[in-house]
């Protein structure tokens, strides 16, 4: 028997799916396949400026330009050697968590939520969970405000810069997006209650987990370490010896750590750092993993831990806002002077650990980049998690797949 | 009650934020929705490809692959009214910087040995189908979209006012003006609709809405090379793909 999806809607880009399965019910082929064009953007940064590169990277995805801007010039600033103000730290953290929440909200309840019931039209969908649909559009006003403040604009924001930001919010921005927090988190609440509620597909299969980790906070805006399964990693070792890209297969290049597959996102992170979650979301969290002895097991739960994350999130943005409103003003950004350099940007994307690297040349020219996504390294996850659905069905396949919350056009770019 | 009008919103090879804009619309989007009979919209709707014909097609991205290509052409043949959604469909975007450094060589920089590989040379979507109205920009201005959809879905193609960003910069002609300061700023010979919102977030002009009409932008160039050097304005040029439309 064959089973074939020629597209996957309600995923970022394009993919289909296919799979071979024997009289006897055993799947001899299974692969997800990547029909998205290679846009080539690591070939195009080559020679580039270094000013222009944070620019340009953020095209590789219109879902998490954020992520994608912010970790360029990081890797750039590590290239560079140039240090970043504490006030750049708290607005890139500010806006990270903002995205988060932004690309979350938007998967959970318009991609993913359709597949725990038999609705195909998402208007359709809002109608039913009214309340739900309010929770969810004010939610995403709200990251996006955020995003807009501080990144000037949601889709591939203009303030971020290598050194820091062009221009900074006023302490009165701060207040007003305080003061809408309490309401964010209370929306937050009508989404958990949703998906706490739902029909979780039943999937079990032992895999890596895979996150950036600090023994101080959950992570987001800058990896310190990364830890996968009980292993922990330098990010320079992890990158450049512990995981490779599969360069026999395009255009997605799927990446693996030896020859293991593994799992990013809300539930990896979940899973490597639910100590450092705010006090109130891991109670959330726990009441309802003790219910599911199998959770991290079952990465159809991955949904369930994106509607958790939201809250987190939104804790950390209050917290932040508060500090920032403490500080003084500084200046928007840091001067610096071009240098030969390489560096390696890490960050908790929303759909997981994002890793650029960028090597720069003595007249301020990349001379090379590689961009490893989430959605890159845990396509091998997901085919292997696709292989132990039984029954496979059109359905189920659909939603695991969507339950990923997988980015082709960040995969290929 | 008159028919609602058929529109699908299909994406090419893209990093898909002319779509996402839309979405960061909130509620007045869904409002907008509830005007037409959406077909399609892959990023939130599970639909097969729609049938028949179509008032309205938006497209966003690149035609990279073969299926890119298929998908445009289909479109195009069912649709009345074919619309261009952003940079890299109206100008070839950031994609197109590929073509300047000779494509067979960047994609050496990512895959070295491998053939096969889907690399054709980036062209703006009006070189395969007739394209009848474009909105501008990386990204789209998503109010800007509104705004020219209620004219879209009466059968009317809008126009654009050829004016430049400048005119809706808050830096014209005050000492902060990019060009005053003697940075380079494609502002005036862009055109305007952003409400000039690089400017306004202290980030001077690329183009990625693209040249003026009827305009010789040569001049202007000449200006800026007293600022930067010939090359630097190339580069600069390169990035939202003016410089296959601008000669130096």
């Amino acid at each position: 028997m064959k089973i074939s999806i020629p597209h996957i809607h309600k995923t970022l880009g394009d993919a289909g799916f296919f799979a071979r399965i024997s009289q006897r019910g055993e799947v001899k082929e299974l692969r997800i396949k990547v029909l998205e064009g290679l846009r080539q953007i690591e070939g195009i940064l080559i020679g580039r400026r270094v000013w222009e590169t944070p620019l340009i990277i953020s095209r590789v995805c219109g879902i998490c330009p954020t992520s994608h801007i912010l970790n360029a010039c990081q890797a750039l600033e590590k290239a560079l050697e140039i240090k970043v103000s504490l006030q750049t730290e708290h607005l890139r953290k500010l806006i990270t968590a903002a995205q988060i929440i932004q690309s979350h909200s938007l998967h959970i309840f318009f991609m993913s939520l359709a597949d725990f019931f038999d609705i195909e039209k998402e208007t359709y969908l809002m109608k039913k969970f009214s309340k739900e649909a309010k929770a969810v559009l004010g939610l995403r006003d709200f990251a996006l405000k955020i995003i807009e403040i501080v990144g000037g604009r949601t889709v591939h924001p203009i303030r971020p810069i290598v050194g820091g930001f062009t221009k900074v919010p006023e302490k009165e921005d701060y207040q007003k997006i305080l003061e809408s927090c309490k309401k964010a988190q209370k929306e937050s609440f009508v989404l958990i209650n949703l998906f706490k509620n739902l029909e979780y597909p039943e999937l079990r299969r032992k895999t890596l987990f895979c996150s950036s980790f600090s023994r101080k906070e959950y992570p987001y805006h800058k990896g310190q370490k990364i830890k996968i399964g009980e292993e922990i990693f330098s990010p320079g070792d992890f990158f450049s010896n512990q995981i490779e890209e599969d360069l026999k297969e395009q255009p997605a290049k799927k990446v693996r750590f030896g020859n293991k597959a593994y799992m990013l996102g809300a539930i990896a992170r979940i899973k490597n750092s639910s100590p450092y979650l705010d006090s109130e979301v891991k109670n959330v969290f726990q009441e309802f993993q003790n219910k599911n002895k199998y959770f991290f097991e079952n990465s159809f739960y991955n949904t369930f831990c994106q509607a958790v994350e939201i809250l987190h999130f939104l804790k950390e943005i209050e917290n932040i806002l508060k500090e920032l409103l403490k500080e003084n003003q500084q200046q928007a950004f840091q001067e610096y002077k071009i240098s030969k350099g390489s560096g390696l940007g890490v960050l908790e994307a929303p759909k997981g650990t994002l890793f650029t690297y960028l090597d720069v040349d003595k007249n301020g020219r990349i001379s090379d980049c590689i961009i490893i996504t989430p959605t890159a390294q845990f396509l091998r996850n997901l085919e292997e998690d696709l292989r132990s659905l039984a029954p496979l069905t059109i359905k189920k396949v659909k939603h695991l797949i969507r339950a990923y919350d997988p980015c082709i056009a960040c995969a290929v770019h | 009650m008159t028919k609602k009008v058929k529109v699908a919103i299909v994406s090419l090879t893209a990093c898909e934020g002319c779509q996402i804009v839309l979405l960061d619309l909130g509620k007045k989007f869904f409002d907008f929705l509830k005007k037409v009979e959406l077909v399609d919209f892959g990023l939130i709707e599970e639909t097969p490809f729609p049938k028949g014909k179509l008032g309205i097609a938006f497209v966003e991205g690149n035609p990279i692959t073969k299926e890119d290509l298929r998908v445009l052409k289909k479109i195009r043949k069912q649709a009345k009214i074919l619309v261009v959604l952003g940079n890299c469909a109206a100008l070839g975007g950031i994609p197109e910087m590929k073509n300047y450094q000779g494509k067979e060589k960047t994609i050496r920089y990512i895959y070295k040995t491998l053939k096969n590989i889907v690399n054709p040379e980036i062209k703006e979507v009006d070189n395969f189908v007739k394209v009848d109205f474009t909105l501008p920009g990386c990204p789209i201005t998503n109010t800007e979209f509104l705004k020219y959809a209620k004219d879209l879905i009466k059968g009317k193609i809008p126009k654009i006012p050829q004016k430049p960003v400048c005119s809706e910069c808050p830096f014209w002609g005050k000492e902060t003006c990019f060009l005053r300061k003697k940075e380079p700023c494609l502002g005036p010979i862009t055109l305007a609709g952003c409400q000039a919102v690089c400017a306004k977030n202290n980030f001077s002009c690329y183009g990625c809405r693209g040249p003026l009409k009827n305009i010789k932008p040569q001049g202007f160039l000449k200006t800026l090379e007293k600022m930067r050097s010939k090359e630097e304005i190339e580069d600069d040029l390169e990035i939202f793909g003016l410089k296959d439309m601008i000669k130096i």
